[in-house]
């Protein structure tokens, strides 16, 4: 039909929402006007329309319920999990590595040696993805392939969950600055999308001497200055270790020093060669 | 997009991050209430809406440091609402995922009988309600509808598919404007237009026995 075409009563039911939202173009809403002023069936039709959103908006229940109790229990709430607070978190999320349970701002280093560890890996983005929470993966193609298909064997539809950003797969930068730049940005999207936790799985050792790829110092630095980053977003950090073919000082200096937590052999456990990320960023700085 | 945040928001936020419980109350006074409501749209359990409801306000509490004002608090906190909802809604499997369902729904349901004839009946005014619908002598903080319509009304949107009452309750009841509806939902304009319309028209059509002179027109269709 010709745009100039006088509009038709069933076009014109087809728009009242659009002509209401007042989003025709100018053309169309004066088609639109011009049929409704010689049609009493349209006209009709529009003012029931209009009664019945008005009807709807009387529907508004009365907010007479008493809400103290319920503000008492949400403040409480406040006080016990804000992460204002300088004391210890609950340890109540499930981490999805054996049956253990994390707090928000962990920052863990997973030892794996054996096939079964690493892919066990899987288990922490899976807990996330059933918890409705964000997970973002950062490192090593090679090795995202291999967790994405140990998810897709745990019967999760990776191909959706990326396209909904529930799962992401963050850029690898060559600097830890740049790269605490992408993961922070991550976060804070996830977070704004209505996320309530976002797990942050970093491979970043397996793709070491990779053109572009950060340095060995660049890798500390960003371990280093992770802890201290994750301790006010809502996040858990599992950082994976391959004790076969990493050279020592990194297992030493980015897998010990740099993580309050470790997962080894089924257990997570505080980790008391964990050093302070000032002195430790003080003495990289020395050499 | 929703404008930068406000002196008086951002003043808001920073309290919260500070842990001012104050701020906290008052924000919970003001949206509670319609998170529980907009819960039970996608929970039918009261129960398990308040869970839902509190599993918001932990996210709040857990991500107001990561929360940078990119839209309005309380755009943000009815994001988590809905992420956590419809997260519950999938375990209790008691309805399909919002998103899911928004580009499937079929749209058998017309706005109208095809040729809209209903209108063409000799009926005084089809464009009035056939009997009074407000109670003159509810009290001011009651809804002022007759419990016949309100009821007929409830029935009707608990019926509708669960992307058209959400959009139609959050629009038409809470009164949200399009802009806030999108954002909370992540859907697009137009989507979010398909569906009100869709929903409109589905209730405009079960209220017919209501409209003046109309009554005949309902079982005609």
């Amino acid at each position: 039909m010709k745009p100039s075409a006088e509009m038709t009563c069933n076009e014109l039911v087809d728009l009242v929402t659009t002509y209401l939202e007042e989003a025709l173009p100018a053309q169309e809403r004066t088609r639109f006007e011009a049929h409704l002023r010689g049609c009493s069936s349209c006209q009709t039709h529009m003012s029931q329309v209009r009664l019945v959103v008005s009807a709807l908006g009387e529907l508004q229940p009365s907010t007479g319920e008493d809400l103290s109790a319920t503000q008492g229990r949400m403040l409480d709430l406040f006080r016990t999990r804000g992460l204002h607070r300088p004391e210890k978190r609950d340890r109540d999320i499930p981490l999805g590595l054996g049956s253990e349970l994390a707090a928000l701002g962990d920052h863990i280093a997973y030892f794996w040696e054996s096939e079964r560890e690493f892919d066990a890996i899987a288990g922490f983005l899976g807990a996330g993805v059933s918890l409705g929470e964000a997970c973002v993966l950062v490192g090593h193609d090679a090795a995202h392939e291999r967790l994405l298909q140990s998810l897709e064997r745990r019967g999760l539809n990776v191909s959706a969950l990326m396209q909904e950003r529930q799962l992401q797969i963050a850029s690898v930068r060559s600097s830890a600055h740049g790269l605490l730049a992408e993961l922070d940005e991550r976060i804070k999207d996830a977070v704004d999308r209505g996320m309530p936790v976002v797990r942050l799985l970093g491979n970043l050792n397996w793709g070491r001497g990779t053109p572009g790829w950060p340095s060995d110092q660049e890798l500390l630095r960003l371990e280093a200055q992770v802890t201290s980053a994750a301790e006010r977003l809502p996040s858990i950090v599992v950082c994976i270790y391959d004790v076969t073919n990493l050279p020592g000082p990194m297992l030493v200096k980015g897998g010990l020093e740099c993580h309050p937590l470790t997962f080894r052999r089924d257990c997570l456990r505080h980790n008391e060669h964990h050093v302070s990320p000032e002195r430790f960023l003080e003495e990289l700085s020395a050499g | 997009m929703e404008g930068p945040v406000s002196l008086e928001e951002s003043a808001l936020l920073d309290a919260l991050r500070r842990g001012d419980e104050d701020a906290f109350a008052r924000v919970v006074g003001e949206h509670h209430a319609t998170l529980r409501r907009v819960a039970r749209l996608y929970v039918a359990d009261a129960a398990i809406a308040d869970e839902v409801v509190q599993d918001t306000w932990l996210g709040v509490i857990r991500g107001i440091w990561a929360f940078e004002g990119r839209s309005s608090l309380k755009t943000w906190i009815f994001r988590i609402l809905v992420n956590r909802a419809r997260t519950r809604a999938v375990r209790e499997s008691r309805s399909v995922p919002f998103i899911d369902t928004l580009s499937t729904e079929s749209g058998s349901a017309p706005s109208m009988s095809p040729n809209h004839s209903c209108f063409t009946d000799d009926s005084p005014d089809p464009g009035h309600w056939a009997r009074p619908t407000l109670d003159s002598n509810s009290s001011p903080e009651r809804s002022l509808l007759t419990k016949e319509l309100g009821e007929r009304l409830r029935t009707t949107i608990d019926a509708l598919p669960s992307n058209l009452r959400l959009v139609l309750w959050l629009r038409d009841v809470e009164g949200w404007s399009s802009e806030e509806v999108c954002n909370a939902l992540a859907i697009q304009e137009t989507n979010q237009r398909v569906l009100l319309h869709r929903a409109r028209s589905r209730v405009r059509a079960a209220l017919e026995p209501y409209f003046e002179g109309a009554r005949g027109s309902a079982t005609r269709r």
